[in-house]
């Protein structure tokens, strides 16, 4: 069991004004046997009024509405939460087992599947996890800049390159084929400056994290913000708005600690 | 002026108004019953041409389909409430969970919710056919905001004005009550606030039903630039800067399009956060989304079952004879019995990947062969139905065509089954494939009182 | 009563706009008709140059048929009833099938004209019975009085604006326009047709007064900011 302190904060700038902005944000760290929130502040600018309800996939989603011009819109996030890898979570959907708009494979993808699958020796989900993630981490470069949050699995595999949300997309991608089913977590981690992705698979009645990018299991240093079939479920935040704007600049700076 | 209106003999059923196809066609332009397609990148206004003759339905034969209409209707909205909560149908071993979770209308994000008054498909078409031995069979269940109501109901109203003497018998039930049907059905899951119904506009081909059933049951015509979600609750934008909430929200654009704060992200014709609206309890959406896996062509195998499972009751109503490549034994008669049977593409809708396979080359048909071993989930094969044709008017005379009905269940406090219906058929003598994308024709639905 | 968004705002005032421009300038053609038969055959062009357009048609009867039936003519009536249609299109709820159908007849008949063998005056006479068809389903079947008054609004300023425009007498103009304080007072505050108060006292000063001769374009002008916020 460890504590941890937690902030999230990103600044979205427009360069011109905007209005009747509806927006959807799932930054609220998700309340598990993994992770026990003990105090989480969010804060929204410019002030409004705003709503929470609990999505699908057991995620807290804080919608709200502006109507007037407004140039930027600030959150920010910041608490205490007991992390504890022991009691694992046993929440299960069956769309988990399925390939999602992101994780279809291509032809490509699908033979590299079948060439992994008759190489790994391992039966179980965890040896099978890891084989899958070392031979992803000599196949794919951890690079930024050349994919967004658009890149699917296959457009990933196919550049050999990508980042933290590229690699847990191929990553679901193997192992559904393989039928082992597995999620797409959104969250944060130490040592990371920015927010970060990694999986989850279910191993024969409850989860466990695994890191492609890193290429390693999940310990108590991870923070789960967000889960779901994909990038597609989890987007910390989604919004439609109309104005002039042609471009919008984003800053996100996230800190994970111990709190000892 | 004729002076027409006299009591119809005693027990005499009539078959037909006694008005011409031309005049009462020509009422129908008049009062805008159009419908609008997209033709070379152009947009034309096109009647819905309207046939005469109608469909006749004896009493006795609509007290059954009404029956199996309910208890199908009944126990579609059942499954939708089970596979969205306890999947308990799919843990019994009755339907494959393949055939739920790669489903294109299955929607994970629907997990968990519980529409108002628990009812799923608030209007639902079902499709029928009628075979030469008299026996109805279903050829497909429509629970997504299923459209064509409107044209019968407006015929009515006009071939009573034009035709008094044919109706002055009362032999023939009034069908004009669908508006409060469809209030009713509104009013009943209501969260507070006005029912609305949702058009994307005037170049929808169901703007002329959007705009007359707006009319009949006094909602409001919205579209959805005029909609937002503020504190979790539906609202349209006064022309006076002022907002006015919506309980209850009929709509036909499709799920995936509905919140692009949901769904498909790039939606320009959604409503951003409706879902959580929706997911709040403070607005009904009509039909429900996520109601796609439950009309799914490959769930329509299922649903014999689904009756039986969900109400322990025998089905009523048949399905055509249908075979699922998925199961062995069925794709080895399918393969062996093209001839015979309509293979239908289950993720096409409006009449496309309908494929008849008696009308295949060789070459097409081992292609064919071929994706349906690779694909098998791809696909359902039906038996070629020997329809009960029905007598149309071409050329002054009378010839008789193809035609199916679309019956319109309507699920409020009670699951009511509107007497009436739409009946298409297609001009084309060769056709068995009726839909109005396709360039089919209606008549009214007459369900006789006696 | 009901709610009324900004575009079904906007297409009730320009329903009765046009439905409006239809009948004042079939009254007007009509009129000018009246004076080319016995008097001067070029009068049309003092018509056009209302409008500020010049004489492209060479003699009376082309420029009457063009202005009734030439759809890409903006001035024409066909045009004019083109427009109505497609406004009113959307307001079936608020109007009625009925009222709609209306419209829709006027086109057919407008259509239908086009060969007859009759005077001007008569072959017209049946879309003018419709459109007064149409303006009775108008005030029988609304029942909400802001969606009524916003059509009957845009009615009264097109009719005040074309005679403004085509000189008509100043008794006209001042009864139009007292019809349309009338409307215009029943607008509620902080609603799109809510009068402008100085283009009104603006107005009111021209209209009330001299009369419009010779202040025609500052009139006009002050009708097409009436509704500026």
């Amino acid at each position: 069991m460890k504590q941890l302190n937690f902030s999230f904060s990103t600044k979205l700038t427009f360069d011109n004004y905007v209005h009747e902005h509806s927006f959807a944000l799932r930054t609220m760290p998700i309340e598990s046997s993994v992770q026990h929130i003990i105090g989480c502040e969010l804060n929204i600018s410019p002030f409004i009024s705003v709503c929470n309800t609990t999505d699908a996939f057991g995620n807290t989603v804080t919608s709200g509405y502006i109507r007037d011009n407004h140039r930027f819109l600030d959150f920010e996030i910041k608490g205490k939460a007991e992390v504890n890898p022991e009691s694992p979570k046993t929440d299960f959907m069956p769309c988990y087992a399925f390939q999602s708009k992101y994780t279809a494979p291509d032809k490509d993808l699908t033979e590299f599947y079948k060439g992994l699958s008759a190489e790994c020796r391992g039966t179980s989900a965890f040896d099978r996890t890891e084989y899958f993630s070392d031979r992803l981490s000599d196949t794919i470069e951890y690079s930024k800049g050349v994919t967004d949050t658009k890149t699917t699995a296959a457009d990933a595999f196919a550049l050999k390159k990508g980042v933290c949300q590229d690699f847990s997309h191929i990553m679901l991608s193997l192992l559904r084929a393989d039928g082992i089913p597995c999620r797409y977590i959104a969250g944060l981690a130490c040592c990371d400056g920015e927010t970060h992705s990694w999986i989850e698979f279910w191993d024969g009645g409850k989860w466990v994290g695994f890191d492609p990018a890193n290429n390693c299991p999940v310990n108590e240093d991870y923070l789960v913000l967000s889960q779901g079939r994909d990038f597609g479920d989890c987007a910390i935040d989604r919004g439609v708005m109309f104005g002039e704007y042609t471009k919008q600049l984003q800053l996100i700076t996230s800190h994970l600690a111990s709190a000892y | 002026m004729k002076t027409e209106i006299r009591t119809a003999a005693q027990g005499a059923v009539p078959t037909a108004p006694s008005a011409d196809a031309a005049e009462i066609n020509e009422l129908l332009r008049r009062y805008g019953v159009k419908f609008g397609i997209y033709k070379n990148g152009q947009f034309k206004e096109q009647l819905f041409p309207f046939d005469p003759i109608p469909r006749i339905i004896e009493a006795e034969d609509f007290k059954a389909i009404e029956k199996g209409l309910i208890q199908r209707v009944d126990a579609l909205n059942r499954f939708l409430f089970d596979i969205y909560h306890e999947k308990n149908i799919i843990h019994d071993g009755i339907v494959p969970e393949d055939f739920v979770y790669i489903s294109s209308g299955y929607l994970p994000q629907c997990e968990g919710l519980t529409p108002p008054e628990n009812i799923y498909s608030h209007i639902s078409g079902i499709d029928l056919v009628q075979g030469k031995d008299g026996v109805w069979y279903i050829l497909e269940d429509n629970l997504r905001i299923p459209s064509g109501a409107s044209y019968p109901l407006i015929a009515r109203e006009l071939t009573r004005a034009t035709s008094p003497a044919t109706f002055s018998g009362g032999a023939i039930i009034d069908n004009r009550n669908y508006s409060k049907l469809l209030k009713e059905t509104m009013d009943f899951v209501n969260r507070g606030g006005i029912n609305a119904i949702l058009t994307p506009g005037r170049y929808n081909a169901a703007y002329f039903e959007h705009s007359y059933l707006a009319e009949l049951t006094g909602a409001t015509l919205v579209q959805n630039d005029e909609l937002f979600v503020e504190d979790n609750m539906l609202w349209h934008k006064t022309y006076s800067g002022g907002k006015t909430r919506i309980g209850a929200l009929y709509r036909r654009i499709s799920d995936e399009y509905l919140d692009p704060l949901t769904f498909e992200p790039s939606s320009l014709i959604g409503i951003p956060n409706l879902m959580e609206a929706y997911r709040s309890g403070n607005v009904a959406i009509i039909n429900t989304p996520g109601n796609g896996v439950a009309d799914d062509k490959g769930i329509y195998y299922f649903v014999p079952k689904m009756i039986e499972y969900y109400l322990g009751e025998k089905p009523i109503l048949h399905n055509a004879p249908t075979y699922l490549p998925f199961y062995k034994d069925d794709l080895e008669y399918v393969l062996g019995n093209f001839e015979k049977l309509v293979i239908k593409d289950v993720a096409e809708a409006g009449g496309y990947g309908v494929v008849f396979g008696r009308d295949l080359s060789e070459e097409k048909l081992e292609e064919f062969r071929n994706t349906l071993i690779k694909e098998p989930r791809r696909f359902i094969a039906q038996e070629v139905i020997d329809f009960l044709d029905l007598p149309i008017i071409e050329d002054g005379g009378q010839v008789m065509r193809k035609a199916d009905l679309r019956a319109f269940v309507l699920s409020g406090e009670k699951t009511k089954v509107w007497a009436s219906g739409l009946t298409r058929f297609s001009r084309n003598p060769d056709s068995f494939v009726v839909n109005s994308s396709q360039g089919g024709d209606f008549k009214d639905t007459w369900v006789l009182s006696r | 009563m009901g709610t009324i968004s900004l575009e079904h705002g906007d297409r009730l005032y320009w329903l009765g706009r046009y439905a409006e421009r239809v009948f004042t300038t079939l009254k007007s053609l009509e009129r000018l008709y009246d004076k080319v038969i016995d008097r001067d055959p070029s009068h049309y062009i003092k018509y056009l140059e209302c409008f500020g357009l010049t004489d492209i048609f060479g003699d009376c009867d082309s420029f009457m048929h063009d202005f009734i039936y030439d759809k890409n003519n903006s001035y024409s009536v066909a045009y004019s009833l083109e427009r109505a249609y497609d406004n009113g299109i959307v307001l079936r709820e608020e109007i009625s099938t009925e009222a709609l159908s209306f419209i829709q007849i006027a086109m057919d008949k407008l259509d239908s004209s086009h060969n007859s063998d009759k005077s001007l005056c008569v072959s017209m006479l049946p879309i003018e019975d419709t459109l007064f068809g149409f303006w009775g389903c108008i005030h029988d079947y609304v029942y909400d009085e802001e969606i009524k008054d916003i059509i009957l609004c845009g009615k009264s300023v097109e009719r005040l604006e074309l005679y403004i425009r085509l000189k008509y007498r100043t008794e006209l103009i001042n009864l139009e326009f007292e019809r349309l304080c009338d409307i215009l007072r029943r607008i509620p505050k902080n609603t799109p047709y809510r009068y402008n108060t100085e283009q009104l006292s603006i107005l009111v000063e021209i209209i009330g007064g001299v009369g419009c001769k010779g202040k025609e374009s500052e009139a006009l002008s002050a009708l097409a900011r009436l509704f500026e916020h």
